[in-house]
């Protein structure tokens, strides 16, 4: 053993940090099965090429980009540079917090004498490389489609992408460390989460908000080719443009771009080194903190005290009650209904307009009814805190399912109901159609859910497209298919039957191979 | 205040035992509180292995075993936890596996490791299991109040339960079991991480309960516990009772002389010869 590499010291650390991460990583690929290294090695293959076939269809056309480009395509670059950006910014927010908040081998960090913030700043460090290899990953089949098409020019797009991933990986460590020091440590973990989902939905939404004001469509990639974005797009000598600069081969700005990368991670890393191990020690004390009071909250008339009530009703309340007196899962779960402030928008918008406009809205609250619907699912059926309880309760398993499933469609419609009042102002039948493909959607990945579900903790919520891939899947297929039935019935069409069969079929697809 | 809480639960069981003898339903003048014949539960190897135990209605029954033993996997069928491959369970008469409802009525599980609900209070957890268990209003609050205050958990009542050390949500656990008066209560290591007082709070209502006519299966593997609180021991060993009594039967079958030998001298006697028995097999 060098001295370099002996316990205690930054490489050995370094090492130790590597192995855990990889386990992390083939824990996240074979979701803690057995599976062989080979089967791993064939899915990624698998998944390589579809992303390259999608990269495809959607950069192929801009592969002939070249440091001349119109204002028009720089602007569309420039909007999915943003857009990846934030996506990004997001993810790496996630993961610094959970640095100071996992407790895992944290505590046995903190009482060896290891320096805490030599690990810490390790682990920051083995973020960025994560975020960056992540980034990489991601953006390698679309650089590939615009190299193989386009000229080799377009290799210094791997630049960009490294680059943002330090850079993001430094704004979520300073972005944390002025929560810490802003909200202390018991309430940074859920502003952190809360910030993090924002910021993850925050661009597209704001894009697609100003898409609808300015042009009247909900298409971004519309909005960016639109001459209001042209308009108002910065002058060409703007540093705005310098990261789609480098993306098409100006060695200058992609010097500049990962000069600049480096820094925002260096940065934040010298700033706040010293403070890391003070964050983490803070982070635990507020874990052991006292629950909050709860004689007379809000959400104590839903469970209410010792009063007659069936075992179906008590189930229903005590499922709400947790999601809404649990502000994490809440603001992750209700995240997703972000996306319906676009249309919502729309709608108000449109109010006037022909009933065309709204037929637009059918497959996007269909499609979010789906998706929440199954997040939802999982928290009630899965993410059950007490499951030995609900088993030894003399209440059939089937009743307990039963409750579990109406207290997701209940919630659902209560969340769907002001949009489908407003859609009956407008048409009774468009909203008819709308609230039967809610349901539909809604029903269907909460059947899934019920049909693969697996026992675990309520704070896995974000990890939960790990335990089963195919429910995953199916509960996105199945949404996309009620969705596109729920549009073509709003047209209206009697087509709108093909996809309500699909959606069934993949339905009883399903069904025939979960687990027995 | 313990006390008038005891003086009401007696009363209330033995009005509850003269109802039931005069509906002609006879559950409560069977011996057995449990009775299990031939169970048997296979994951990669038999856990339990037809298993045959018994347990007297009002006693308190300690089970006993090395790790992985099947000690768990055992009171997790008879709670209606687990499905057992073979075999059958009677809960003081009742088929507990074409019956499970029936049987769960009368039944309360603690595990080791107390789920609870983080979010909410203890107060509301014993509102939600008295309404699981259909109690009726009055009755399940006056009794959640007095384990509450029996527990030391009043001051607590109202908080949630997210900042609740162990002991703490053991004890809210156990306050979950009892809330619904059961007839016969299963623990599973539920003194595993207590301290001291906890514990001592924890064993007093365990044996209170059994004063009051209740049935206790309690595995543990502090022997001293079993020793001071059992009245008759099961060693289960290889999924297999290999031996049951009091503990001066224990030491007969162990070869000890009756008062001379420790129950952990005596398990593991009991335990060692099983498993060279089984390593001689084997060879």
């Amino acid at each position: 053993m060098t001295a370099a590499t002996s316990p205690r010291s930054v490489l050995w650390l370094a090492r130790q940090e590597g192995l855990i991460s990889w386990r992390d990583l083939a824990y996240l690929m074979t979701a803690g099965g057995r599976w062989r290294m080979r089967s791993v090695v064939i899915w990624i293959v698998i998944v390589i090429v579809i992303m390259h076939a999608i990269a495809w269809g959607m950069v192929g056309r801009y592969a002939g980009m070249t440091l001349d480009a119109p204002p028009r395509q720089l602007v569309a670059l420039t909007g999915s540079i943003g857009l990846g950006y934030f996506l990004m910014l997001s993810q790496s927010l996630e993961q610094v917090t959970r640095l100071f908040y996992g407790r895992g081998d944290l505590d046995l960090l903190k009482s060896s004498p290891v320096s805490l913030h030599k690990v810490l700043g390790l682990r920051v460090l083995s973020v960025a490389a994560t975020t960056t290899a992540m980034t990489l990953f991601i953006a390698a089949p679309f650089i590939d489609v615009l190299v193989y098409r386009g000229g080799l020019h377009w290799l210094s797009g791997y630049g960009v992408a490294a680059a943002s991933g330090l850079a993001t990986t430094g704004v979520a460590l300073a972005l944390t460390a002025a929560l810490f020091d802003l909200m202390g440590a018991k309430r940074t973990r859920l502003a952190a989460q809360v910030v993090a989902a924002l910021i993850g939905s925050a661009f597209i939404i704001a894009i697609q908000v100003v898409a609808i004001t300015s042009i009247g469509s909900m298409s971004q990639a519309t909005f960016f080719q639109s001459d209001f974005a042209i308009a108002h797009a910065p002058p060409a000598s703007s540093w705005a443009w310098i990261p789609a600069r480098a993306i098409l081969g100006d060695a200058v700005a992609l010097v500049l771009v990962l000069a600049i990368g480096a820094a925002l991670l260096i940065a934040p890393m010298l700033i706040f080194a010293a403070r890391l191990g003070e964050y983490a020690l803070a982070a635990a004390t507020a874990d052991g903190a006292p629950g909050a009071k709860d004689n007379a909250g809000p959400t104590a008339i839903f469970l209410g005290r010792f009063r007659k009530a069936g075992a179906g009703s008590l189930l229903r309340r005590k499922e709400w009650v947790l999601l809404l007196r649990d502000p994490w899962l809440a603001s992750q779960s209700l995240m997703q209904l972000l996306y319906l402030i676009p249309p919502a928008i729309f709608l108000w918008r449109s109010y006037g307009n022909a009933q065309g406009a709204l037929v637009v809205l059918a497959p996007v609250l269909t499609m979010a009814a789906g998706q929440l619907g199954g997040g939802l699912a999982w928290l009630a059926v899965s993410g059950e805190d007490a499951p030995d309880l609900i088993a030894t309760a003399p209440v059939s398993e089937r009743r307990v399912i039963l409750a579990k499933i109406a207290a997701v469609l209940m919630a659902i419609l209560a969340v769907f109901t002001p949009f489908l009042i407003a859609l009956a102002g407008r048409s009774l039948t468009i909203a008819a159609v709308v609230l039967i493909g809610i349901t539909l959607a809604a029903a269907s990945s909460t059947l899934i859910q019920v049909w693969f579900r697996s026992q675990a903790k309520r704070r896995y919520f974000r990890r939960r497209q790990t335990s089963s891939r195919i429910a995953t899947f199916a509960e996105a297929f199945s949404s996309v298919a009620w969705a596109g039935a729920t549009a073509v019935a709003a047209s209206p069409s009697w087509y709108a039957i093909g996809p309500a069969v699909i959606a069934v079929l993949v339905l009883f697809g399903t069904w025939m191979i979960r687990p027995k | 205040m313990a006390r008038a809480f005891c003086r009401t639960r007696v009363k209330r069981k033995t009005m509850l035992a003269r109802d039931m003898t005069a509906n002609g339903a006879g559950a409560l003048t069977q011996n057995d509180a449990l009775a299990v014949r031939g169970l048997r539960k296979v994951y990669q190897r038999p856990a339990v292995d037809g298993l045959d135990l018994t347990v007297r209605a009002g006693e308190f029954y300690a089970l006993l075993g090395p790790n992985g033993a099947g000690k768990t996997t055992t009171l997790r069928m008879v709670s209606g936890l687990l499905r057992p491959d073979a075999g059958s369970i009677a809960i003081f008469g009742i088929d507990a596996l074409k019956q499970p409802t029936a049987a769960k009525q009368i039944t309360a599980w603690v595990s080791d490791e107390p789920m609870i609900y983080d979010k909410l209070t203890p107060l509301e957890y014993l509102a939600f299991v008295a309404g699981l268990w259909s109690i009726a209003p009055d009755a399940g609050e006056r009794t959640a109040r007095e384990l509450l205050r029996w527990l030391e958990l009043t001051p607590n009542a109202d908080e949630r339960c997210e900042g609740f050390s162990k002991g703490m949500r053991q004890k809210v656990a156990l306050a979950g079991a009892l809330v619904h008066d059961p007839r016969l209560i299963i623990l599973d290591e539920p003194l595993t991480g207590l301290d001291a007082h906890a514990a001592r709070l924890v064993k007093d209502v365990l044996l209170e309960r059994v004063r009051q006519g209740c049935t206790v299966i309690m595995t543990t593997h502090i022997l001293e516990v079993a020793e001071r609180m059992a009245e008759r021991i099961g060693v289960i060993s290889q999924g297999k009772l290999i031996a049951e009594g009091t503990l001066d039967e224990l030491r007969g079958k162990a070869g000890s002389k009756v008062g001379d030998t420790s129950l952990e001298d005596v398990f593991l006697t009991l335990v060692g010869s099983t498993q060279r028995r089984h390593d001689d097999r084997v060879e």
